[in-house]
């Protein structure tokens, strides 16, 4: 089986911005994989224009919810670090006991989507770092502009991730296993890894490799 | 799955009635988020989707119509209504035209409402194929801003090559079911995110006069676009739907430029309604109503609505208002109607907030009943003619404004700025206004009587009274009830400090009210509502200590001094929510001020001090009836 691979635009959040972003990205995606019946919610985000769905499935928003929080957490250890979240969509396959491996169960991986995300730290005070060259008189004055034009730019960039979310489930349909059938189950099995301090995103996909022994993931 | 449901058994009839029902579940996703009117048609039905109990309930072709794609929507009426029309067409091809209509000033009001976009919607069935001549005749312009096309392309001679592909294995109607939930689902994020939905949003939430309102079309057939219009138009394409049979296209067309929607920002009321929206609404309609599904918090799978409901909310304070401009502040509530929108609050935001919103708002509510002598069949009371609009007004920016406090800064500002309004003005007015609080006495009892459902007809006469009308629509849902008790406060927060005192009758007037917003604060409040309220917990033996207290310290019993002593009985309710002492240190207050009016005080026998006390007790009885039957 294939592993479809989408790797999302890199956006530039600030700190307080990256929960409203990855909620509106995860449940975005997981709304085009959650193929049980629902009854979508719109949820329009505080911090932009932008109205994205949900599934209105309690246990998918908490999942989604708890695995953000640990990223927050993650980043607040680690600041001013581009960091990925990979949401990954698999399938439960029983697999034959092997002389090396002793998991009867095994993921296969058909789908990853990587976030990208620049969490950058804004001072308050007006700094070079901005991406405004101009020349500013009044910093303080020029600040709320500035950072309001920031936020536009976010907007904009976040609405593009969403259109390309919406592309891609578009243009891939194939690899999408066949809906489970199963009364209550509304979304194929997945998991978002964050990078975690114990060990290196890298090395976290390399350990799944060896779990699921797919190596076209990496691709 | 749902190609189980057809009846036919074939692939091919499996594959045909699935691409029918995409073309009706476009439709309908379509229209769900572009026609105005469906959102206020829906609103009860929204309702029922937002309990999981209600919606289990509706109708089962309903729900056979949700399990088409696993996608439960709305019903929606004008689908439903272009659909067959389409379908007589026989067409395989759809075209949705979303059109902003910008309406000549003059326009009548009726047609700025939802109802009047379902009216010129209704039309739209008629006027299937264009010729919307009479439509266009009033109407000053329409832009096309968004196309949805949506075709069937059948391609029988291409059988073989699909069958000879890869896909042929997939192309059973599995495999297109599947792809169809895909595009389906995507199609749903995408109507939200393309300009227009912007727009529909801003139109339904924004509560001024609209000069501007969204129409649709369904047509088999598209106009072609002039080349101007072309150039500022975008396509977004989705991927086709192959079949062994054809293929299945949907595109869109939209205006990507920024919209001319300026004139609609700029209307006269819109900054007075923003600030009103903002807060205030969010805890009252939940904590007033916990009983309703709809003011349940974020579990509802259907938060946008809750927005809905608390827009309408929000929107009727005005109208109730004495506000000199009521036309253009009633045209909000009907707009809010269609106002699916509006929640520009996350559902998130909405839970935290009732809390404490409550806790100032309970308080507020007490000033905010003031006024309501005036709604009383005798007027006879002072305090609400005295009120001056402008005063009015100018309480109604500032109660809303404490509430807009509240989603932002929470509990801090507005509570204590309540606290502000509740606490210094009560008690001079106390002393001084005796006189006017025995009309208003009189008044209360009727209130108190009244049931709930009595009391909202004195809020249509009112509103009736002003020139405004509630609009039928919102009067199914719960929003309709909780408008009008929010009104209530509203128009009333004005007068807080007119007439501080009158807070007992509007207590009692508003038994809903307050035994929501009490469970979060005080505990020993809530028992109060299910009675009759004071004898049950401390107040009975509080009372009579109080009066046995007073009787040693009052002067002689004399009319005056029962008018004054009622003032702190009735007002007992919302000061008992606050504090005993406080209740305590009014009666005294009044029971001192009355005795500075009455002057020389005459000593008395015990045998008249009893026979007092009798009729304190009696008079106690009284009032805990009254109390009681407003509160059952």
């Amino acid at each position: 089986m294939n592993c479809e691979v989408c790797q999302l635009n890199e956006l530039e959040v600030e700190h307080f911005e990256i929960r409203e972003v990855l909620r509106c990205i995860l449940h975005t995606v997981v709304f085009h994989r959650a193929l049980g019946l629902v009854r979508p919610k719109d949820i329009d985000l505080e911090l932009f224009e932008i109205t994205y769905v949900q599934c209105g499935d309690a246990e998918l928003e908490k999942k989604i919810d708890e695995k953000i929080d640990q990223f927050i957490g993650w980043v607040e250890k680690h600041p001013n670090k581009k960091s990925q979240i990979c949401l990954s969509f698999y399938e439960v396959k029983n697999r034959q006991p092997s002389w090396f491996i002793a998991n009867k169960v095994e993921r296969l991986y058909w789908e990853q989507w990587y976030i990208n995300l620049n969490v950058a730290q804004h001072t308050k005070a007006h700094s070079s770092k901005s991406h405004h060259s101009k020349v500013v008189v009044d910093p303080r004055e020029s600040a709320p502009e500035e950072r309001s034009a920031r936020r536009a730019a976010l907007e904009a960039s976040l609405r593009e991730v969403l259109f390309q979310i919406i592309k891609f489930v578009n243009e891939k349909k194939d690899h999408v296993p066949p809906i489970p059938t199963l009364e209550g189950v509304v979304c194929f099995p997945f998991e978002i890894t964050i990078p975690s301090s114990s060990d290196s995103f890298g090395m976290d996909i390399f350990k799944r490799m060896l779990q699921t022994g797919h190596p076209t993931m990496l691709s | 799955m749902a190609p189980s449901h057809g009846n036919s058994h074939s692939e091919a009839a499996k594959i045909e009635q699935i691409i029918t029902e995409i073309f009706h579940k476009s439709l309908q996703i379509i229209l769900e988020v572009r026609a105005p009117d469906t959102s206020s048609r829906n609103f009860s039905g929204e309702q029922a989707m937002s309990s999981p109990s209600s919606s289990s309930s509706s109708s089962s072709s309903l729900r056979a119509r949700d399990k088409w794609f696993n996608l439960a929507l709305r019903e929606c009426p004008a689908v439903l209504e272009n659909l067959d029309l389409w379908r007589q067409s026989n067409c395989q091809r759809m075209v949705v035209d979303v059109v902003l209509v910008q309406r000549p000033v003059d326009w009548d009001s009726v047609n700025f409402s939802p109802k009047g976009n379902s009216s010129s919607k209704e039309r739209y069935p008629y006027c299937w194929n264009s010729d919307q001549d009479e439509f266009r005749g009033q109407v000053r312009s329409e832009k096309t801003i968004e196309r949805w096309v949506l075709q069937y392309e059948s391609r029988k001679v291409k059988d073989n090559r699909s069958s000879g592909s890869r896909r042929s294995s997939n192309n059973n109607s599995h495999a297109l079911y599947k792809k169809s939930i895909l595009l389906l689902r995507s199609l749903y994020a995408t109507v939200r995110l393309l300009p227009a939905y912007k727009i529909f949003r801003d139109l339904n939430s924004s509560c001024q006069i609209r000069t501007f309102s969204l129409a649709h079309r369904v047509f088999s057939h598209d106009e072609p676009f002039s080349r101007r219009e072309q150039a500022e138009m975008q396509r977004f394409g989705f991927t086709p739907l192959e079949t062994s049979s054809g293929r299945l296209c949907l595109s869109v067309l939209y205006r990507s430029s920024e919209l001319d929607m300026s004139s609609e920002s700029s209307t006269p009321m819109s900054p007075h309604v923003i600030s009103d929206y903002v807060g205030s609404p969010l805890a009252d309609p939940l904590k007033r109503f916990p009983s309703l599904p709809v003011a349940a918090p974020s579990s509802l799978p259907f938060s946008r609505r809750h927005s809905w409901g608390f827009d309408l909310y929000r929107a009727s304070p005005p109208l109730v208002s004495f506000s000199p401009s009521p036309s253009p502040t009633y045209s909000e509530p009907q707009a809010s109607f269609s106002n699916r929108s509006s929640c520009h609050f996350p559902p998130m935001s909405l839970p935290p907030h009732p809390p404490e919103t409550s806790l100032a708002y309970k308080k507020h509510t007490s000033f905010d009943y003031c006024p309501s002598p005036a709604f009383s069949p005798s007027p006879s009371a002072s305090p609400p003619i005295c009120i001056p609009g402008s005063h009015l007004s100018k309480g109604l920016l500032r109660s809303e404004s404490a509430p807009v406090n509240i989603p932002t800064s929470k509990l801090g500002s507005s509570p204590s700025l309540s606290n502000k309004q509740y606490l210094p003005p009560s008690p001079p007015i106390r002393s001084t206004r005796s006189g006017t609080l025995r009309t208003d006495n009189c008044t209360g009892p009727i209130h108190t009587g009244a049931t709930v459902e009595q009391f909202s007809p004195g809020k249509d006469e009112i509103r009736k009274y002003f020139g405004m009308k509630i609009s039928a629509n919102c009067s199914p849902q719960i929003s309709y009830s909780r408008s009008s008790s929010r009104s209530f406060q509203d128009d009333f927060d004005g007068s807080d400090f007119a007439c501080a005192f009158d807070v007992d009758d509007d207590d009692m007037t508003d038994p809903r009210s307050r035994p929501d917003s009490f469970d979060q604060k005080g505990h020993f409040c809530e028992p109060i509502e299910p009675g009759g309220f004071f004898p049950i917990r401390k107040s009975h033996d509080a009372a009579v200590g109080d009066l046995v207290r007073m009787l040693k310290k009052a002067p002689p019993l004399r009319a005056e001094f029962s008018n004054s002593l009622n003032v702190p009985q009735a007002s007992r309710p919302e000061i008992w929510s606050n504090s005993i002492q406080e209740r305590n240190a009014a009666v005294q207050h009044a029971a001192s001020a009355s005795m500075t009016s009455s002057g020389f005080v005459t000593l008395k026998t015990t045998a008249d001090a009893l026979e007092e006390l009798q009729g304190y007790r009696e008079m106690k009885n009284l009032l805990f009836e009254q109390g009681g039957k407003s509160y059952t």
